[in-house]
């Protein structure tokens, strides 16, 4: 065994530079028009289609060192949080550069770690100024306000509002939905999507006056926002009456105003919070929006008078994924909706409607299953002491035995979480019962808790105890049999009273766009869940991180300013040199960090083609990055022009009804843990000066590799 | 048929240390040390070039566990650094560090071996007299009255550690819930012996640092599923307690060699799984609340038991197990027989508790000396570095209610114990000279060695091109920018020495350490009106770095004193 040492670290630091290469491939996954990529395998050609950073990093090849953190972060953020993980991979890739930026202009390492770490959490207690409170927003949940009828009436009110008619831009976008069918986005109203951002370029209000006077590109824009789902720009509503409503504090902190009785800002209306949360992607939101009203109502059926706060249960719902069915059948229904195979018709079509008695085995339901932990000795021989020839096998032998037992209990249904021997689902099919195998373990919990069976693992264990009744199976016919049955399955839906399980039918005519679709399902599903969750939201669609921008360029001003303006307690070796010098390189640290934010909010509103180029998009922010530093207090600064923007675009038609323009919205720790994440990886790369590589063998290293390696 | 091979001589080789390529190696394994050293140290990442997890850590437990060494002599260095590490936890990269230094300042000399290791265990016994002394000049006692002095030092370990990745807050959070833990684990009326509990170190990976908290008791992960099966919990005074070490499902794992035939009709699974139901029902009877196993409970034991309201849970693992019996007061139970009563342990209360996503089962004992700490960190690689981090702080506040005194950190101790040596050798040579019977020149030029040695390890703080420097009066260590103006107000340059106690506004004067230090008489009584006043002193554990010491000079005595090295090429 051999170590071979790498210093990576000399001249131009090789870690940052993977980093930044491994996260230029996701930027255009960032923002809520997400162009999709396809993964071809050069040796067996076959291709996924993908578009959210997870799957991406799961098809490239990370084995390398800084692969693998980039990996690991990725995937904790995700497995914690399941969203920001774009928001977290193009950071890295910024902030990656902008380390390395630091180290080319001569700044100590553990300067730029300071530095940067203290940047970062100024900015994260600066944003905190933009939180909503989201309070009770089941008290007023009225049925009558769904997700969609917001949506419509949203629409009427500005019916203007559709695609800029800047010929070169529309072009571009053409190209691009050609390119990329997943970028299009059909919605169930043929209702155009509007991409929800703060920001718009000169070039676009111009060209939306145009479509206002030239009722000819109107009429054009309408088709081609029909034909295409268009993007469309909306902007929050509260920055429409902000005139004189945000007062700035002398110490940095907004609040709000309201004329003569001062009213506390905050999210109060569940429709209105899902509509922010959306992203564009009303689609999936409608989905969880219709998730959370069953829930609500199963729970407050449930409790009759004395109400406990409502809590909304991420783990009770359940995605069953119909490929090769039009979009429009997506749904949400309670209970739990399967595929079986239509072998199975006649089966159903004698245990509907009847209250039938179920059973839930946990593990396989085959004979050769053991609970995990058995060990089966190998070395154990069975001898034939008579000449008796048996007639069954063992496995007929169990097979008998468990019908015996489903038929002496009078268990019709049996929901088996791992496989299930087909010799014994035939038999079962016989004999009028049916075993489903592959049951998701909350769709076992929700059966459990609702019908009183006990999960078991081995068919011997089952009394009576065991058995759940009052559940009842139905063929699912919300999807027209012609189209279900061009896809050979039937659809059943297996329910009882008062059960906490919902299913949501996701459907897609194209099936490699499946799992995007329950990516993103999953995506506004654990949003609404995180705001519900915190009871706080951030502004959303860039407001946070356009503060962090101008924040941190205020901080590298009067850092610049007030040379010994001592901030010492961020080094953790506060009598080291650096501490005194650190007011030194402070300011161009935090001017490299601000570039990072500046990167990403000119990439998004790139990616939301509301720009032709990316500079285009950079020259727009520094325009309004001058302003706001200019006026001297950017965060109200900041929302005035928003107001301003706003009416000057939309109040000729709605002037008095703004109400109805639902603002954007972003989840608060899952943010800014991405943006911690981001920095902390790549502060972890940054300080890194070697790999140490075990257990490699000199020969394994070919010549060219073995230069700049170091044994021991 | 049988192949013979012929033997290969041994391969002998003579004065290892004046070949070339053992001098490379070394110097590439101290520059993978001294990198490391310190709260701005480099990290490393440590792999295995065939992917899989990457381990970014500066810590030498981590590094020198996972270095695979080849040269016999980096084997010996790292062999007893390793031990150093496996007693003390701390101090690794020291004792290391100063191995390296003091191999290859001898080596410079051109001294003989035996004067060498003649003179450096006197003046190694010099440093331990000194460092155990009342006049000690960089120790100061631990007020137990007072959390100050052991968060210092708690604080010092952790931020020692810069790929845990924690911000000033994070910090003083972990800082905290680490002395809170070790409190936890003092019981509260001691005889005559202070026996300390167990903090046992949970993880919840994934979360913010800030989620990090401490509970007294342990606590014990279980799935959702499981829980709900379980619940609610009867309430009781005090559970009666039954834990197995043996699996409990229901396998023949132990049928050893050969083959064990059976006539058919014979189902060893069931003869099996009926002695685990016996073994069920005695537990019944002797009415017992709580079975814990191990290894695997069969899960029809577990209907069992959860139909007769006996709560089971299994998976437990072996880190819990001594914890568990512990607190419950259980004897392990190893077999499926009867079981004697004695075995049977209680706990005063159990609660089921969610953190994050996972769930656990609380048991909180009647007398508690042992906690679960639940750390957590964003990342993977950051949460082993923060757990070892951890376990180390814990360590060093054990050893330190040992020997209750602490040596300034920082670089201070090993400048300021330079200082002593250099006046000690300079004034008082006589009985050196007549002990060792060597010269007063080989005596100046191994001080000068050794102290040179010293005064690297706090040297190699600094990463950033930095100065050095030590002041003529404490001897502690300061550090200052490169390339400073040559007529520079030190004073206004300098802020605080290392460990953070003297203040450079004081009348002091300063020499940078690679130039030639003339012997000065080291203050010994530090300004004690700052010790008390200052909450941010950075601190070493005083039993950790003295080991460390020895370790340094014993390794490299025996290393220098090697004059082959025999191979056995077979």
């Amino acid at each position: 065994m051999v170590m071979a040492c790498r210093v990576i670290n000399k001249r131009r630091h090789m870690g940052l530079q993977q980093l930044s290469s491994f996260a230029g491939t996701g930027r255009t996954f960032l923002g809520p028009l997400k162009l999709s990529k396809f993964i071809i395998d050069a040796e067996c050609h076959e291709s996924v289609l993908i578009s959210s950073t997870v799957r991406l990093l799961e098809s490239l090849d990370l084995t390398s060192a800084v692969g693998q953190l980039l990996n690991e972060a990725v995937q904790a953020q995700n497995n914690t949080y399941k969203t920001g993980t774009s928001t977290l991979l193009f950071l890295i890739g910024a902030w990656s550069s902008a380390a390395e930026e630091c180290l080319h202009l001569g700044v100590p390492i553990s300067l730029i770690v300071s530095a940067m770490s203290e940047g970062l959490n100024s900015c994260i207690e600066e944003v905190v100024s933009l939180q909503v409170p989201v309070y009770n927003v089941f008290d007023q949940i009225d049925n009558t306000k769904t997700f969609s009828g917001l949506e419509t009436s949203s629409v009427s009110l500005c019916p203007f509002l559709q695609i800029p008619s800047d010929s070169d831009l529309q072009k571009e976008h053409d190209l691009k939905d050609v390119a990329s069918p997943s970028l299009t986005f059909y919605n169930l109203s043929g209702i155009p999507v509007r991409s929800p951002k703060l920001f718009r370029s000169q070039a676009e209000v111009e060209a939306d006056k145009n479509t206002l006077q030239n009722p000819q590109s109107l009429q054009n824009s309408l088709l081609t926002g029909s034909r295409y789902g268009k993007s469309i720009l909306i902007h929050s509503r509260h920055f429409n009456r902000t005139d004189n409503q945000w007062i700035n504090k002398p110490d940095g902190f907004l609040e709000q105003h309201g004329g003569a009785t001062p009213s506390t800002y905050r999210c109060s209306d569940l429709v209105e919070l899902e509509m922010g949360l959306s992203h564009g992607d009303h689609h999936s939101m409608k989905l969880v929006d219709e998730a959370v009203r069953l829930q609500y109502q199963n729970a407050s059926m449930q409790q009759g008078s004395c109400m406990m706060p409502f809590r909304f249960d991420i783990s009770r719902i359940f995605t069953c994924c119909l490929p090769g069915v039009p979009e429009s059948f997506s749904c949400v229904c309670p209970g739990f909706i399967t595929v079986i195979s239509i072998s199975n018709t006649t089966l159903v079509k004698e245990l509907q409607n009847q209250p039938i008695r179920i059973l839930l085995i946990e593990g396989d339901l085959t004979e050769k299953y053991r609970h995990l932990g058995f060990n089966k000795a190998t070395n154990i021989n069975t001898v034939l002491e008579s000449m008796r020839v048996q007639q069954d096998t063992t496995e007929e032998l169990w097979t008998n035995y468990v019908l015996q037992v489903l038929i002496k209990f009078n268990v019709n249904l049996v929901l088996v979480q791992g496989n299930v021997s087909e010799h014994l689902t035939e038999k079962c099919i016989h004999s009028k019962r049916l075993v489903l195998g592959s049951v998701n373990s909350c769709v076992m919990q929700a059966f459990a808790e609702a019908s009183g069976a006990v999960p078991v693992t081995y068919i011997t264990q089952v009394n009576e105890d065991c058995v759940g009744s009052g559940v009842s199976v139905t063929f699912w016919r919300s999807i027209p049999s012609d189209v279900i049955d061009r896809i050979n399955v039937i659809t059943i839906v297996i329910k009882m009273e008062g059960i906490n399980l919902v299913t949501v039918v996701l459907t897609s005519p194209v099936t490699a766009q499946m799992q995007t679709k329950e990516d993103r399902f999953w995506t506004c599903a654990y949003r609404l869940y995180y705001a519900l969750k915190e009871q706080k939201v951030f502004l959303g669609g860039g407001a946070v991180e356009f503060l962090c921008l101008s924040h941190l360029q205020i901080l590298a001003e009067q850092s610049l300013s007030k040379r010994n303006y001592v901030c010492s307690g961020w080094l953790p070796n506060t009598s080291s040199w650096l501490a005194s010098s650190l007011a030194l390189y402070r300011s161009t640290v935090l001017k490299c960090l601000a570039n990072g934010w500046h990167k990403y909010l000119s990439t998004l509103i790139y990616n939301t083609a509301s720009c032709s180029s990316e500079f285009e998009a950079s020259t727009f922010i520094q325009q309004r990055l001058q302003n706001a530093t200019d006026s001297g207090s950017p965060s109200s600064y900041i929302l005035n022009e928003y107001s301003k923007l706003n009416s000057g675009i939309f109040n000729s038609g709605i002037s008095n009804k703004l109400e109805q323009i639902p603002s954007i919205y972003d989840v608060v720790i899952p943010k800014t843990e991405a943006w911690r994440r981001a920095l902390d990886l790549v502060l972890l790369v940054l300080q890194t000066d070697s790999e140490i590589i075990t257990g490699l063998g000199h020969r394994q290293l070919n010549s060219q590799e073995t230069e700049g390696f170091l044994f021991l | 048929m049988s192949r013979l091979e012929a033997k290969k001589p041994s391969l002998c080789k003579s004065e290892p240390l004046t070949s070339e390529k053992v001098r490379a190696t070394l110097c590439v394994l101290k520059g993978i040390l001294t990198s490391s050293y310190g709260p701005s140290g480099r990290l490393k990442q440590v792999h295995s070039g065939l992917g899989g997890c990457v381990c970014t850590t500066s810590q030498s437990s981590a590094l020198l566990s996972n270095l695979p060494v080849t040269h016999p002599i980096l084997k010996i260095l790292t062999t007893s650094t390793k031990n150093h590490v496996s007693c003390f936890s701390d101090c690794g990269l020291f004792t290391a560090i100063l191995c390296c230094n003091l191999i290859e300042n001898v080596q410079r000399t051109g001294l003989t071996p035996t004067t060498v290791i003649k003179l450096n265990q006197h003046l190694l016994r010099l440093c331990t007299h000194y460092l155990k002394s009342e006049s000690c000049g960089c120790r100061i006692p631990v007020d137990f009255s007072s959390p100050q002095t052991l968060l210092c030092l708690v604080r010092s370990v952790v931020t020692s550690k810069p790929a845990c990745m924690l911000t000033r807050e994070e910090t003083d959070h972990i800082s905290a819930l680490v002395l809170k833990a070790f409190l936890l684990t003092i019981p509260e009326n001691t005889k005559d012996r202070l026996i300390l509990g167990k903090s046992i170190i949970v993880p919840l990976k994934g979360h913010r640092v800030l989620d990090s908290t401490v509970l007294p008791g342990i606590l014990i992960e279980v799935s959702e599923v499981q829980l709900m099966k379980i619940l609610p919990i009867k309430k009781s005074d005090a559970f009666k307690v039954a834990l197995f070490c043996s699996s409990l499902s229901g396998d023949l794992s132990d049928t050893g060699e050969g083959t064990v035939v059976v006539s058919s009709g014979v189902c060893l699974e069931n003869a099996v799984l009926e002695q685990l139901l016996n073994l069920g029902r005695q537990l019944v009877s002797d009415h017992v609340d709580l079975v814990m196993c191990q290894k695997v409970i069969h899960p029809s034991l577990k209907q069992f038991l959860s139909m007769h309201r006996v709560i089971a849970i299994d998976r437990v693992g072996v880190a819990l197990m001594e914890p568990l019996s512990k607190v419950t007061g259980t004897q392990p139970i190893g077999s499926l027989g009867s079981i004697s009563p004695s075995s049977y342990g209680s706990v005063k209360d159990l609660c089921p508790a969610k953190f994050g996503f996972k769930h656990f089962l609380h048991l909180i004992p009647n007398e508690a000396t042992i906690c679960s700490l639940l750390l957590s960190n964003r990342s993977d690689t950051a949460w082993d570095e923060l757990k070892l981090t951890c376990q180390t702080a814990l360590h060093v506040l054990q050893l330190t209610i040992k020997e209750p005194c602490v040596l300034l950190g920082g670089g201070c101790t090993e400048t300021h114990l330079a200082a002593y040596i250099r006046h000690k050798t300079c004034n008082e040579p006589e009985s050196i000279l007549r002990d060792n019977g060597c010269t007063q020149t080989e005596l100046q030029l191994l001080t000068e060695a050794f102290c040179r040695a010293l005064e690297s390890v706090a040297g190699s703080l600094e990463h950033d091109g930095g100065e050095v420097l030590t002041d003529m009066k404490y001897g502690h260590c300061w550090s200052s920018q490169a390339e400073s103006p040559s007529v520079v107000n030190w004073p206004d340059l300098l802020s605080r020495c290392g460990c953070g106690l003297c203040n450079s506004q004081e009348e002091l004067r300063w020499s940078f350490l690679k130039t030639t230090q003339h012997p000065i008489a080291p203050q010994t009584c530090l300004p004690h009106e700052a010790i008390g006043s200052s909450n941010n002193l950075t601190l070493d554990c005083f039993t950790a770095k003295l080991s460390g010491l020895q370790v340094a000079v014993e390794t490299a005595n025996l290393i220098l004193d090697l004059s082959y090295v025999i191979e056995d090429k077979n």
